[in-house]
This record gives C-alpha cells, sequence and structure tokens, in this order.
C-alpha cells in the first residue's frame, strides 16, 4: 500500500529470475503470422480551460474505475545537486492538503475498498487508484485537492526524506544488481539528467529543502503538465461532469512548464570502464550499451524488433548463445530503453562462474554486430511482431494497463492515437529496418563497455562442495 | 533501549498534536479552496462473482473453464498436487527442478524445438514448483490454442530428463543460489522457514542448497514425475477467449488418455509449538538489517482462517497495517513494512517483515515484537475492524477484474477441498467478523513469547543493542556456515 515505486526495478527482477529456462534453435519451423488484433479502445479526449488534458474510455466489463493523473515532470528535470527530487516529491504528495490530513490519502481509498499509488519516471510522475466505479467522485476529489492545495511542513518533508533514504539503501544498495543501471547510466551520459538514477544520491537528498518543494509544486504540479485518464464503469458526460466539477477550480499556471532540458552531445569515441563493487555484486557483469534515439521516432520500432530478436523468450539470439549453448552467462539479455529523450540500448552479461568477462564482451557484441551484417531471418521478423502482439493484447487485460497505454500515448508521444495506430506501425517493419537501425546506432565510436567486478576478497566457500566450474 | 508498551501510545499522541498544531510552511497554491469533506459515492453496482464452469474427466482430471471475450488470448494453466514439500529428505529442490526440466525436452521435441514453437507464436511458456504444488502455465493467442494445449499436454506427461539438460539446469541452481546467498531478502525467508517449521518440509529451501542441488539426481526427477504428475492428482484452468464446450473436447483429446495413479501416502506432519529463538546471520558490510518475526499458525482449511487472517491483516496488511503507521509513518524507520499470513494444507505461518538501517535493528524489533504481543494482548478497535473489513470486502470488484483473478481464486479453493459456494460470499463473510472473533483467533493462536526471529545484517552494528533492548540469547551465524539442511538448524 505504500506509495512509490521506480521504473528501473524490472531490471532487478529480470536479473534476479536466474533459475529461467534457456533454450536453444536449431531446425527452423516455418512461422505463421498470427491473425488476432486486439480492439481498438475507445475514448474521448478533452481540455479544461485550465490546461488540464482528459481521457475518457468506457469499460463496463467490471463494475471499477482506474484513475490514472501523470504528471509531466520526472528525474530528468531535477537541477542538479537535486537529483533524486522528483520522487521525493512524489512521496510528499501523500503528506496531506486542504481537506486531507497527512497519510490518509491511501486510507480513504482503502476504505472504500480501492488500491492506489504512485510512481516516479525518468519522464513522468503518476498517481493511480483503482476503486469500484461508485467511489469516482472520492479519487476525483482527492487528486483534485492535492494538485492545488498541497500542505507541507518541514517536520514532514524531513521525516519523509528519511523513509525515501531507506528505500535507496533496500531496493537498490543493499540487493544484489541493485545498483546496476545507476552505473550503467552513470558511466553513459555526460550532461543529459538521464546521468542519474530516478531515486538520486543520498546526499542531494540530504540538501533538498522544503523551499525545494515549494518551487517544485508551483512549477510542475500545474493542471497543463497533467493528463488524467480514466478507465472504467462509467458514463462519460456524467464521467466528464464530475471532472469538470472538481478540476476546474484548480486554478491555471502563473507560467509556462519549462522544458529546457540539456541534450547529450554525440559520443565520438568508445568508452571502456571496470569498476568493482565491494558489496551485493555476486558475479562478474559485463553491460554494451550504445545511445539510440527517443520513443516514437521512426527508428524505435525497429530497434524494438532488434531487441525482441536478442532476447525475446528462449529461442532469442542472446539466450541460445551466452545462457544455452556457451553456457557463457547465467544471465543475459538485451533491451532498447526508449523513453522520452534518446536513451540506450543495452546488452547484459551476468557471468557464469568460471567463465570470463571476455567472452561475455565479445558475444554480446558478436551478436549486436551480426544484426549491421546479415538480415534477420524472415522467421525471426515474424517471430518478433507475434511477441509484439502478444505483449500488446496481454499488456491491456486490465483498466490500469488500458489507461497506461492511454497516458503513454497522450503524455510521451503527445499523440493519443498512437496508443492504437503503433499496432501497424510494428506490423510494417522490414527486415531491411532493423539492419539499417542497427547499422546506426551500433557502431564501435558510440558504445560503452562497463565491467564491473566483485571485490575479490569477498569469500564465496559456502559453494565449496561444487557449483562453480 | 527502553521501549515499555506504553511508549509507543505517548509517540502517537505527541504525533497527532503536531500534526494538528503545525502550521504548513508551504501555502496552498489556491486561496478560496472550499473546505469539504469527501464527496459520497454514486449508486452501487452488484458485483458478482463471474461465471465459470468445472467439468471432470473420467481419470479424475478436474477442468476449471472461463470464458472471456475481451481479449484474443487464452491462458491454459496445469497445477499439479505436489511441490517442495514432497522432495525426498535430504535432496531438496527435486521439485523445482522437476518443474524447470518440463520444459527442457519431451520424447518428442528437444529443449530448443520447444522454445522455439512457443516463441514463434508468440507464446508464452512458464514452468515451476511451488511448496505444495508444481505447474505448467501457457499463454497463447486465440489461433493457437490448439498449440498451446497440445504442448501443456506434452510437457506435462512426457518429459524427457536428458542428463545434458539436467547439467545445464542444475549449473543455473548453483548460480541462482550463488547470487541470493548475497540477498537479504532471500537469506532472511530461508532461514525463517527453518525456525518455524525445523524439520517439517514447508521449512526447506524450495529451491534447495548448493550441496543438495548437487546430490539430485535422474533418478530422483524421474520418481518425483511418475509419482505425483497424473490426472486424479492435478487441475487445469483454460481461461478466456474460448468456446466452453469446445475447449473442453480439446481437454478430453489432450488428457483424455492420461492414467490415473496411486498417489504416495502424504505424509503428514505435525507443526511444531512455536518456540522463541533470535537468529542473526551476519552480513557485514550491509547498510539495512532484514527483520522477519513470526511463528506457525493454522492450516488453510481451519474454519478460523478468515478470522485470523483478518488479525494479520490489522497487523500488517492492506486496509490495515499497524506495522506500517509504527515503523514508517510515525517513525521513518523504514521504506515497506508488512506481515503474511500463509496458509497450506497441514499448517501456515504469519510473518512480520521490514528493512531498516542497521543502527535501528533493536529499536525496530522491539516495535514489531510489541506489536505482536498488542495484536493478542488488546482488543482491536471496531474502528480498525470496520477500516479492514471496508477494504477486504469492498475491494471483491478488484478481484474479479481478470479471467485469471478469477481462476485463481477457483483452483485454490479446489486445491485446499474449500467450498466453491463460498467465492461470491465472500464479502459477507468478511463482514459477519466481529471484535470478539478477531480477539478469539489471536489469543488462541499467537504467542508473542515464542517469536522466530530472524536479522540478517552487519552484526557487530547492533548485536549490544539487542541485548539493551531485551533479546536474550541471540545465535549469530556467518553466511559461510549456513546448512539450511541441517537437522538440527
Amino acid at each position: 500500500m505504500f506509495p512509490s515505486r521506480l521504473r528501473t526495478g524490472w531490471w532487478l527482477s529480470r536479473i534476479l529470475v536466474l533459475t529461467a529456462v534457456l533454450i536453444g534453435l536449431s531446425a527452423v519451423p516455418t512461422t505463421a503470422q498470427t491473425e488476432v488484433r486486439p480492439a481498438a479502445l475507445d475514448y474521448q479526449l478533452y481540455t479544461l480551460d485550465n490546461g488540464l488534458t482528459v481521457i475518457l474510455s468506457e469499460d463496463h466489463s467490471t463494475p471499477i474505475v482506474h484513475l490514472q493523473l501523470v504528471y509531466h515532470v520526472g528525474s530528468k528535470n531535477e537541477r542538479p545537486g537535486r537529483t533524486g527530487f522528483a520522487h521525493l516529491f512524489e512521496h510528499m504528495m501523500f503528506k496531506g492538503s486542504h481537506n486531507v490530513r497527512s497519510d490518509s490519502h491511501l486510507s480513504l481509498i482503502s476504505q472504500v475498498g480501492g488500491d492506489g499509488n504512485g510512481y516516479t519516471t525518468e519522464d513522468t510522475t503518476t498517481f493511480l487508484e483503482t476503486v469500484p466505479a461508485q467511489y469516482l467522485p472520492l479519487v476525483l476529489w482527492l487528486e483534485a485537492d492535492r494538485m492545488a492545495t498541497l500542505r507541507i511542513d518541514e517536520r514532514t518533508f524531513e521525516a519523509e526524506r528519511e523513509v525515501v533514504k531507506e528505500e535507496r539503501r533496500w531496493r537498490y544498495e543493499d540487493t544484489p544488481f541493485g545498483l546496476l543501471t545507476e552505473l550503467m547510466y552513470g558511466q553513459a551520459y555526460s550532461v543529459h539528467p538521464y546521468k542519474h538514477s530516478a531515486i538520486g544520491s543520498m546526499e542531494d537528498l540530504e540538501a533538498a529543502s522544503v523551499e525545494d518543494v515549494q518551487e517544485f509544486y508551483d512549477t510542475y504540479y500545474v493542471p497543463e503538465n497533467a493528463t488524467l485518464v480514466l478507465v472504467g464503469d462509467f458514463e462519460t458526460p456524467r464521467a466528464l461532469a464530475l471532472v469538470k466539477q472538481y478540476f476546474d477550480r484548480v486554478q491555471k499556471a502563473r507560467r509556462p512548464v519549462p522544458r529546457d532540458i540539456e541534450r547529450e552531445p554525440t559520443q565520438t569515441e568508445e568508452r571502456r570502464v571496470t569498476l568493482t563493487q565491494s558489496q551485493n555484486w555476486p558475479l562478474p557483469t559485463v553491460l554494451v550499451a550504445h545511445h539510440i534515439t527517443y520513443d516514437g521516432h521512426p527508428d524505435a520500432y525497429p530497434l524494438h524488433i532488434a531487441a525482441k530478436v536478442l532476447s525475446d523468450g528462449q529461442s532469442s539470439r542472446i539466450y541460445r548463445r551466452l545462457v544455452y549453448e556457451n553456457q557463457l552467462a547465467v544471465s543475459a539479455f538485451g533491451n532498447g530503453s526508449l523513453i522520452e529523450d534518446p536513451n540506450l540500448f543495452y546488452a547484459v552479461s551476468v557471468v557464469q562462474p568460471g567463465r570470463t568477462t571476455t567472452d561475455s564482451e565479445k558475444a554480446l557484441i558478436g551478436e549486436l554486430d551480426r544484426l549491421k551484417t546479415e538480415l534477420i531471418s524472415e522467421q525471426e521478423l515474424q517471430q518478433a511482431k507475434n511477441q509484439f502482439a502478444r505483449d500488446y493484447v496481454f499488456g491491456r487485460l486490465t483498466v490500469e494497463q488500458k489507461a497506461s497505454h492511454l497516458a503513454h500515448a497522450a503524455v510521451i508521444h503527445d499523440d493519443v492515437t498512437t496508443v492504437d495506430a503503433e499496432f501497424d506501425v510494428f506490423m510494417n517493419v522490414s527486415r531491411e529496418d532493423v539492419r539499417r537501425v542497427a547499422q546506426t546506432y551500433f557502431t564501435k565510436e558510440n558504445r560503452l563497455i562497463l565491467t564491473i567486478l566483485p571485490q575479490a576478497s569477498v569469500g564465496r566457500s559456502f559453494l565449496r562442495s561444487g557449483g562453480s566450474q | 533501549m527502553k521501549l515499555a508498551i506504553s511508549q509507543p501510545v505517548t509517540i502517537i499522541l505527541l504525533a497527532f498534536l503536531l500534526l494538528v498544531v503545525s502550521v504548513p510552511t508551504v501555502a496552498q497554491r489556491s486561496t478560496d479552496w472550499p473546505r469539504e469533506s469527501p464527496p459520497p459515492p454514486l449508486p452501487a453496482k452488484a458485483a458478482t462473482f463471474p461465471h465459470y464452469e468445472i467439468r471432470n474427466l473420467d481419470n479424475g482430471l478436474q477442468v476449471v473453464l472461463v470464458k472471456h471475450h475481451e481479449q484474443p488470448a487464452v491462458n491454459l494453466r496445469l497445477m499439479i498436487g505436489a511441490g517442495s514439500a514432497s522432495d525426498p529428505e535430504g535432496k531438496s529442490g527435486v521439485a523445482a527442478l522437476t518443474g524447470q526440466l518440463l520444459a527442457q525436452g519431451t520424447t518428442d521435441l528437444g529443449a530448443t524445438e520447444i522454445a522455439e514453437k512457443v516463441d514463434a507464436v508468440g507464446g508464452v511458456l512458464d514452468v515451476g514448483a511451488g511448496t505444495e504444488l508444481s505447474f505448467v502455465n501457457v499463454l497463447v493467442m486465440t489461433d493457437s490454442f490448439e498449440f498451446g494445449i497440445d504442448l501443456v499436454g506434452d510437457i506435462a506427461r512426457n518429459p524427457s530428463f536428458t542428463q545434458a539438460e539436467i547439467d545445464r539446469q542444475r549449473q543455473q541452481v548453483l548460480s541462482g543460489l550463488r547470487v541470493s546467498y548475497d540477498d537479504p531478502g532471500y537469506l532472511a525467508g530461508v532461514v525463517f522457514g527453518r525456525l518455524v517449521y525445523g524439520e517439517h518440509p514447508y521449512g526447506m529451501p524450495p529451491n534447495g542448497t548448493p550441496e543438495s542441488v548437487q546430490q539430485i539426481t535422474r533418478d530422483d526427477l524421474q520418481a518425483f514425475h511418475n509419482a505425483y504428475y497424473a490426472p486424479n492428482n492435478a487441475l487445469l484452468a483454460v481461461v478466456g477467449d474460448i468456446d466452453v464446450d469446445e475447449a473442453f473436447l480439446e481437454v478430453e483429446r489432450v488428457f483424455g488418455d492420461w492414467a490415473q495413479k496411486a498417489m504416495p501416502a502424504v505424509r503428514e506432519m505435525e507443526m511444531l509449538q512455536p518456540a522463541h529463538r533470535v537468529v542473526v546471520v551476519d552480513k557485514p558490510g550491509s547498510l539495512q538489517t532484514a527483520i522477519r518475526v513470526g511463528h506457525v499458525a493454522l492450516p488453510r482449511v481451519s474454519p478460523d482462517y478468515q478470522a485470523f487472517d483478518v488479525a494479520i491483516k490489522i497487523l500488517g496488511g492492506e486496509g490495515g497495517n499497524r506495522l506500517g503507521s509504527v515503523l514508517r509513518t510515525e517513525r521513518s524507520l523504514t521504506y515497506s513494512a508488512s506481515a503474511d499470513f500463509v496458509s497450506r494444507r497441514f499448517g501456515g505461518d504469519f510473518m512480520g517483515k521490514t528493512e531498516t538501517r542497521s543502527a535501528a535493528t533493536a529499536e525496530v524489533l522491539r516495535l514489531m515484537v510489541d506489536e505482536v504481543a498488542r495484536l493478542r494482548g488488546e482488543r482491536v478497535s471496531p474502528r480498525e475492524l470496520e477500516n479492514a473489513q471496508a477494504y477486504l470486502a469492498g475491494s471483491f470488484p478488484l478481484a474479479i477484474e481478470t479471467p485469471n483473478a478469477i481462476a485463481a481464486q477457483v483452483l485454490e479453493s479446489l486445491l485446499y477441498g474449500l467450498d466453491l459456494d463460498d467465492l461470491p460470499r465472500y464479502p459477507n463473510r468478511i463482514n459477519q467478523l466481529t471484535v470478539n472473533d478477531i480477539q478469539q483467533v489471536t489469543q488462541m493462536y499467537l504467542q508473542p513469547e515464542s517469536l522466530s526471529i530472524v536479522l540478517v545484517g552487519e552484526a557487530s552494528a547492533f548485536l549490544s543493542d539487542l541485548q539493551a533492548a531485551g533479546f536474550k540469547d541471540v545465535e549469530v551465524m556467518s553466511i559461510e556456515d549456513l546448512d539450511l539442511e541441517s537437522v538440527d538448524f
């Protein structure tokens, strides 16, 4: 029931699924294109006078309603010396407003059988609630109250900062491989704020003040910087009237929302870095990361397909070569992080005991290079599209999932129609497109090779009866 | 550390006063914002448990069918009624490795072919084992339904257990354990299991230990499969975009000739009585301590299950969570504190859990133990019970949103032999509970003086504080010496 999850969490879970089954590829079966096509979402788009974007999507399958309020501010909007602040601020949004006592936001929701939460990414901060349908007025009232009248005192702020510090220790510092993304982004970027993690540094959390809270609130927590999505069992005219009842009275922003985020200069030569971690790094790890484009760019779709060919499923190339056939890695995968500003395409290997980081590095680079020199097979392309269709279908089962897709399209793409239109864009990606983007981005001068080693002195004697080769 | 029972009360009062009198330093943006109470709800809509069907094959396979046409996809879930609790003695990890090997080859298909076929249609295959069940889950889009059900049948019935694949998987498990032994949450969980359950199979590490996994042979896997994988020990759910009659015909085609087996006698072991122990697993360099506190509790079929579940939710679950209030909201000592009640065929356990900075370990442990004592010693307030009931009963419509969520509830009822008619009555059953019911079960089952306590962290940072906080006879273990299979753990 506690608010806050940071987007980087999935990384860890992926790495920790070390018992995942591992498989290779030999014969080449024919692959037919799946004929299924998910139903398009039905929605209405409005903008209130104060600038709030509103998206309403009726879904009468279950008598519940989901509210998602996305503020277009994340860790990439943080000032130098204030890393982690967007997330810390998200916590403060649960600390009371004009009509809501501190920490009672979530209990008011749970007392009607609902669930609520919040999370912060590099690009956005999202607040969400799912409640039985009749409680739509309650969640609208709660969100409008804190959008307009957040209440903060020094003592509350300092107390919550301690909670966030515990969160950093727990999720990142005291967990195996917990600092993986932080280390990678810290090395891959020079000036763009993607250089720092959403959780931020302990020093910066310590330096933050109540004055920062006020300034951040006035700058970013304004209606024109927010998108409200409702999906569930309601009648649109009635829901719109309720939205207007509670949100029309929120004042318009006094000044435009700043969008002056420093651009990352083009990387011109390969970076190679080796780090040693004394804690929570059980096995050597190799990362090969390339700078890529942003979400919505035409190259983004073939990059997603490339990621699927490399590592979706146990017949994918990286699994097959590094984990299954050659047993170089305990876990290995590749992913294109396509978000609002240009981010990274990275391939990772957690090295199998007894194997070398060099072998993993060669194998990862070999797989990335192969995408540049050979066309992927027709079968691989079709498979990736079928997997994409599956993600699309299974990613829209709940009202929360549907709202997330609508919000993402509206906020990050600034075009809600992409929520359905992207399906055809994916289906039209060609093998040549995949090769072209690989040739564009997977170059030597554009990459970071990061090796992270456990400190040699850390004892592993519990495995003395075997286990390493 | 001199935290008497009364002190938390004082601090709550103090916090409340501060909250009321402190003037916000940040002014609200909208000066004419009205003073209001939360708005009333709209007229309520009825939430009924969705339709499902249960049909049985002659060989005893129970089949749950849930039709749901919103998305063009089908989920197949086969559950086998045996998991790590049925591991042979001294060979922890057999059920888990057996489950894993299912996807690594059948008498017809090699591991690579299985992977290719699943990926080619954009499917997902998931196999494995829990404490009391093993499972095969397959997700496919509607046009691959026939492929999906054939696959479930083939891998559940005809695994080949080739030595090469066993060795590969064994290495993965060993490497996985190497990572897990560096994970405070994992260590705290497995040590807690041993303290609470002793030698009972529920307490053995489900994925085995570095030693036990080395000793598992092909014969062990084959024997486990032969013994437990049978239609009369299985449940199958077919969920999603299906026609129920057509889907059942397919089930008959694939599973109709699966032969029944006589099941091995169930190893019915008595639960241990709770016995107080405090074990510290020393993990030098840790910034936090992972804390687990609890003891054995009642089985899933107990008539007191529901009341005890609500009591533990008041301690640390949705709709309540005293631990969260005391440790996070009032004192900022943790990011997350909770309590869970896990209940199985022969017994269960409740466990409070949190992570806190090393220096606060003893203080947090004292507060957690005091909260368990308070739950037993004082009646919960009517307001607290109402809030928990409001959440648990009120969230019923959220719990029936997806066909999988529906099927999971039906499967749980079938697995434990519960009354299926209770599923739609869940909100009523919750709302009927009284403060007296809660007090009765907490007094009957909670033994605050006999708690099993596990602390994983930098021992030197808090050992002396533990003494001062009233925790004597603390046992300290190093990770290197941890022998999770030892009889007298």
